[in-house]
């Protein structure tokens, strides 16, 4: 159980430690801190995006323990100890993952909203199911919402990726 | 948004969550992958003094094969009931259900026990479970008790469930059901809560159905089983005639209110319509 | 023409896809300043009541609030976009006219403490009897919205072109049909937000905004400042599609805050709010009549509509004019007359919304025609065909139309999607559908008077000459503005577009752009960057004249390198002329700026639907209906679409597929639903139904060969015009599958099932009336042979 700490104001507090893309951090929240906020506000871990705070848009996608959640929905004192990856944690060392170089070579991002979210499901989908068929790409990403590209170009760049081919013949 | 203050609680085992919840009797909601509770306190729906977490409570995450049933613990998520080879085994019209709830990520947070002890007669999992004569186990500091699931839901989007208990697990006896199904009409393919829905289970010999249930969600104040539509149904041969009527007398027993989602006329003709196609379904597919 | 590019009409890689990809990219609401607040606006629950008081002690009293303003800390002065019509205050002070009105604002150390001062504002209200209906809103005895505007009315306007009345009376079939439309939102992912702060006089704002100059001149106009002391800054933007034209509360409420805090503000929307704000499509009722000759060719058609404003003008003065301005465009006819009320009610302020003023007019005229088709037992495709616009022709409303390829949109989009096969053969509850679209490039005039021009841009290159930068007011709202853009500084260059960056969407850093609206940037934005680009190798050209000893008329510069015309092996790097340029001549530098030429009649409204240039396109789509259920399956839909020359072809295909999903959403799944106080039943994505992945069908998107002649490098618009067709497409296939027509939006799988149902009942009816009458025949005869041959 993380550490209880009150306040002069008499808040409670949580002494938590969150495993974000492989580092500790240790954070102090409120019982009623949500997983996002917290990765945003505390952390300045902003690709984790705010679009309808209520599970509808998935623009929050992190993964937890390896499983693409909802943030929004998840309480930073129930992260405690776990495993998260955000956006910032897809590429390593400066080098972008395929799901990435595939999304932007195939046109698949417009405004970018959702596009750490998409990037996250497609990537839980391919470490899960390197040769997923198109209607399990499409439901992978269905908690995702775009409202740019009607996910065509997205469905070509994720069912790219697990062919290897993350550069269309028309780049 | 905003989630209100809450005093937040996290007990180690089942026993320390009972004595907590004992102790805070009203005062407490319990969380378990947090989907509908967060989502109500956002909106406003909900503000309770405490919060009970079952985060620890791992044991309650198990779904495993015992003699003369399968057990399904209260905290396993959805994707974990979608992506298990005991149920898909045994009777995939559970995970298969699962599935139809919601987004991966909702899936991925979402229990059982929540999507049960919330108690809304949209709520995919009950119908399927009922189907399939599952039974609850509640948990208290008084002591437990068991119950058909059928029996826990009454009234509008009311339970049996009392202050200081704790749904601890699931279980479906070993039966002589042929087939079963869950068939829910959205107005998106993900997603989307039930416009209505109806699940079956059946036990055919030959052309003969000799057992029947069918139970409807999305369909009336509370999750419903049409007792008077599984009758006609009993003893006779198996035609498309008999199932049209089997429908239709769903969709007598329904109740549905008008809604953002579809008039109470048009739901009723989907209960019809989707009582006869589970009925189908679950005839020549087998659990599915 | 040439089409020898070197840089446009690649599909190069969007020039913010990295930073997209990885989370880097930093939206409005990303951003931290030292010392900031967070501030929260308080609304209105009820759709129209009277503000008795407001009484703020208790939320100044909770620790952590730092400022609390009503409608007396802030500026009375009204404002909106149309400017015929200013009638919005920052708060409301008299009363309050739609649940979500503006009336009072916080600013706190953090947001939780926002949502609690909210909550201790307390606000008596006696609250009035509401406008709810808008076909009712100008009846006698209804509650006035704005008392200064008599019965309701916000826009009248009666527009008649040739003699309609004679075109009609001489015509082989008149038709008259009505529909409606419903109320839908644009739902970017990205809520709202604004972060406001002052230096002394000088007030600087990032917005999510699709125009930093229009916010720019609103605000400084608003606050009684020199526009040179307002900043606007847009950082990434999470889609817009009109929702985002306009200052908001966020502004105008946070640059108070900010004021009197002397702190930096924070303020956003969440999802609930944004529905509340709204500015999303009008609702309308549409009544469409057409006369036609015999072969289906229309002679003259009459509109007769009336749209649902909400509490505020917006932009809806010019949504209305639209809305009847671009019905003659993709047919040609010559009679036409166009009536239009556009009222006011006690819900959310309607304005811009992909397609502005047109994607339901489309609705209601291709589903009036498709009907007419039958009428006369023409083919759908058939009767466009023999109406399509030619090139080089005037609508009857005065808009010069140059390029023009509908006729041969519809020729492709009828082979891609086997259009008269499927029209033979398909079972009943499959069918297919067309229509068509088309939509300006660009507005003809601003959306305020002004002189102005509407876009320009300079190029600066680094002294070493490996980068060049571009900065443009322009506005990448998602739809790669940006990436376009420098594509076409690079081509006109003569430089490489690897080697571009892009400054943009900063009032004071770029230059003046009215922004990302009536899909006008590749055009209007690229005609400034190409003449800045071509500025630069001008220069380039003549330094490297006097580098190679060769008349600048000899030399070309091409994919960063200079060359001569004439002989081989004389060339120098970009890189190392305009490092010469630098040290010899000073900065390279190029200008450019774009205004319009003087469009359009002289007739009131004349100005509202001209452009430089239309785009056309042709959908077709095809669907599998459930006849129990009315559910409704899109097996596929062709798209093809004469958008002059395209710069970048997977952003062009991205635009279109972004426009038929919004279109498609339109069409059968979106609607915001109110209750019967006006408050919004289902402001959450979910409920709204927003489409996932797994609903959306196969989509194939093509382009006709096609040049603007007026435009840069023959260029027009695609953004919009693409959601046009689609909701009439949906109706004609809809119709084409079950032989019944629903004559409202959305076309849902329930008012489907139900006209199936009472299609069904009339044909029983029909069944039973006949063979009643049969009986009665069959006595009568009977009867008659009994008298006739008496026993």
């Amino acid at each position: 159980m993380a550490q209880e700490i009150t306040g002069k104001d008499g808040v409670k507090r949580y002494l938590i430690t969150l495993n974000v893309n492989g580092d500790a951090h240790s954070v102090l929240v409120k019982g009623n801190a949500i997983l996002t906020n917290v990765l945003r506000e505390q952390l300045d871990l902003t690709g984790t995006k705010k679009g309808c705070e209520l599970g509808d848009c998935g623009s929050c996608t992190v993964l937890l323990d390896g499983r693409p959640v909802d943030s929004c929905l998840v309480l930073a004192v129930e992260a405690d100890g776990r495993e998260i990856t955000t956006i910032e944690g897809v590429a390593a060392n400066g080098r972008l993952d395929a799901i990435q170089e595939s999304m932007i070579n195939h046109a698949a991002v417009q405004c970018g909203y959702c596009t750490p979210g998409m990037v996250l499901s497609a990537k839980a989908l391919l470490t899960r199911n390197p040769n997923p068929s198109e209607q399990e790409v499409r439901e992978a990403i269905s908690g995702n919402l775009c409202r740019c590209t009607g996910y065509v170009h997205i469905v070509e760049a994720v069912m790219a990726t697990a062919q290897g081919r993350v550069t269309p013949d028309d780049h | 948004m905003y989630v209100p203050d809450f005093e937040y609680h996290a007990p180690k085992s089942v026993a320390e969550a009972c004595t907590l919840l004992a102790e805070l009797g009203e005062r407490a909601t319990v969380l378990a992958g947090g989907t509908d509770v967060l989502h109500k306190m956002k909106v406003g729906k909900l503000a309770p003094e405490h919060l009970v977490s079952l985060k620890n409570l791992d044991e309650l995450r198990e779904i495993r094969e015992e003699p003369g049933r399968v057990v399904i613990g209260a905290l396993a998520s959805h994707n974990q009931i979608y992506t298990s080879q005991l149920l898909q085994r045994r009777y995939l019209s559970i995970p298969m259900a699962a599935h139809t709830m919601a987004s991966n990520q909702i899936c991925n947070l979402g229990t059982v026990g929540g999507n049960i002890v919330n108690g809304v007669p949209s709520a995919d999992l009950p119908p399927i479970l009922i189907a399939l004569n599952a039974s609850i186990h509640l948990q208290s500091a008084n002591g437990d008790r068991s119950m058909p699931l059928e029996d826990f839901f009454h009234g509008a989007a009311q339970t049996r469930i009392e202050p200081g208990e704790i749904l601890t697990e699931i279980s479906i006896p070993d039966q002589a059901t042929t087939g079963s199904t869950y068939l829910k009409f959205g107005l998106r393919r993900s997603g989307a809560l039930a416009v209505a829905a109806a699940a079956v289970s059946v036990q055919v010999a030959g052309d003969t159905l000799y057992g029947v249930r069918i139970v409807l969600a999305s369909a009336a104040p509370t999750v419903l089983r049409v007792a008077g539509a599984e009758r006609s149904l009993v003893g006779r041969r198996i035609d498309d005639q008999l199932l049209e009527e089997a429908g239709y007398l769903a969709e007598q027993a329904s109740s549905p209110r008008d809604s953002i989602r579809g008039s109470a006329e048009y739901r009723r003709n989907l209960v019809g319509v989707l009582t006869k196609r589970a009925l189908r379904k679950a005839i020549d597919e087998g659990h599915a | 023409m040439s089409d020898n590019h070197k840089v446009i009409g690649r599909s190069v890689p969007r020039i913010d896809g990295p930073e997209k990809v990885t989370g880097a990219a930093k939206y409005t609401g990303d951003l931290k300043f030292p010392n900031m607040l967070y501030g929260k606006i308080l609304t209105s629950p009820h759709a129209h009541a009277r503000i008795v008081s407001i009484d703020t002690s208790e939320a100044e009293r909770l620790p952590g609030v730092k400022a609390v303003i009503t409608h007396k800390d802030v500026p009375a002065l009204k404002y909106g976009l149309s400017p015929a019509r200013w009638d919005e205050s920052i708060f409301c002070s008299d009363k309050v006219r739609f649940v979500g009105d503006k009336v009072a604002a916080v600013a706190c150390l953090d947001e939780d403490t926002c949502y609690k001062a909210l909550k201790l504002i307390k606000v008596e209200y006696e609250v009035l009897p509401a406008v709810l209906d808008f076909l009712h809103a100008m009846d006698e005895g209804q509650p006035q919205v704005h008392e200064e505007y008599a019965r309701n009315i916000n826009t009248e306007i009666h527009q008649e072109f040739g003699d309609v009345e004679k075109a009609l009376a001489e015509a082989h079939h008149v038709r008259t049909d009505t529909f409606v439309g419903q109320r839908t939102y644009q739902s970017p992912i990205e809520p709202h937000s604004a972060i406001s702060m002052w230096d002394k006089e000088k007030l600087t704002i990032y917005s999510s905004t699709q125009s930093p100059h229009y916010f720019q001149h609103y605000i400084a106009r608003e606050f009684d400042m020199p526009m040179g002391d307002v900043r606007i800054i847009k950082p990434y933007l999470g889609g817009g599609f009109g929702g985002k034209l306009e200052p908001t509360g966020l502004e105008f409420a946070g640059a108070v805050l900010a004021k009197l805090t002397g702190r930096p503000v924070r303020t956003f929307y969440d999802r609930a709010e944004m529905f509340a704000h709204n500015r999303g499509r009008h609702a309308q009722y549409m009544e469409i009549t057409t006369g036609v000759d015999k072969n289906g060719k229309i002679l003259a058609a009459k509109a007769n509509f009336i749209m649902d404003g909400g509490a505020y003008t917006s932009l809806g003065i010019a949504s209305a004019y639209y809305a009847g301005a671009l019905l003659p465009l993709t047919y040609e006819f010559d009679n036409y007359q166009f009536d239009m009320f556009r009222v006011y009610t006690n819900l959310p302020a309607c304005g811009a919304q992909r397609g502005h003023g047109a994607p339901q007019p489309k609705y209601a005229f291709e589903s009036h025609l498709d009907n007419v088709a039958a009428d006369l037992g023409i083919d759908p495709m058939d009767i466009r065909i023999i109406n399509a616009r030619r090139p080089n022709t005037v609508t009857p409303n005065d808009f010069r139309v140059n390029s023009c390829k509908i006729k041969e949109c519809l020729e492709r989009v009828r082979v891609m999607s086997g259009w008269d096969e499927k029209k033979k053969n398909l079972p009943l509850g499959r069918g297919i559908g067309v229509a068509t679209g088309s939509f300006v490039t660009g507005a003809g005039y601003p959306i305020y008077r002004t002189d102005l021009p509407h876009a320009a841009a300079f190029i600066k290159v680094c002294e070493d000459g490996t980068a060049a930068t571009l900065y443009t007011g322009s506005v990448d709202i998602g739809q790669g503005s940006d990436t376009v853009l420098c594509q076409m500084a690079a081509e006109a260059m003569g430089y490489r577009y690897e080697q571009m960056k892009i400054v943009a969407a900063d009032t004071e850093i770029t230059p003046l752009d009215f922004g990302a609206y009536a899909s006008r940037q590749t055009y209007m934005s690229g005609a400034a960057v190409k003449q800045a680009g071509e500025e630069v190798k001008r220069q380039v050209l003549e330094m490297a004249s006097a580098m190679l000893g060769l008349p600048a008329d000899d030399l070309e510069c091409a994919d960063g390198r200079i060359f001569s015309k004439s002989r081989d092996g004389k060339s120098l790097s970009f890189e190392e002329v305009a490092r010469k340029h630098f040290v010899l001549r000073g900065p390279l530098l190029g200008r450019g700026s774009y205004t319009p030429p003087k469009l359009g009649g002289n007739f009131k409204g004349a100005a509202v639907g001209t452009s430089p240039a239309y785009s056309f396109g042709a959908q077709v789509g095809e669907v599998a209906i459930d006849e129990e259920t009315g559910e409704i399956s899109v097996v596929g839909i062709w798209d093809v679409h004469d958008c002059g020359k395209v710069i970048n072809p997977r952003l062009l295909h991205g635009q279109v597929h972004g426009a038929l999903y919004m279109g498609m959403g339109e069409a059968v799944w979106e609607e915001v639903i109110f209750d019967d106080k006006g408050r919004i039943k289902n402001p959450e994505l979910a409920n709204y139904r927003l489409l996932t992945a797994v609903d959306m069908p196969p989509i194939t998107s093509e382009v006709v060969d096609s040049y603007e002649p007026t435009g840069p490098w023959g260029v027009k618009e695609v953004g919009e015009g693409a959601t046009n067709p689609t909701l009439g497409m949906f109706s004609n296939a809809i119709f084409d599958a079950m032989g019944v027509r629903v004559n409202s939006l959305p076309l849902s799988y329930e008012k489907v099932w139900r006209a199936l149902k009472e299609k069904r009942e009339r044909e029983e009816y029909a069944r039973r009336q006949a063979s009643a009458r049969r009986e009665e025949a069959q006595l009568e005869t009977g009867a008659a042979t009994l008298y006739a041959n008496p026993i």
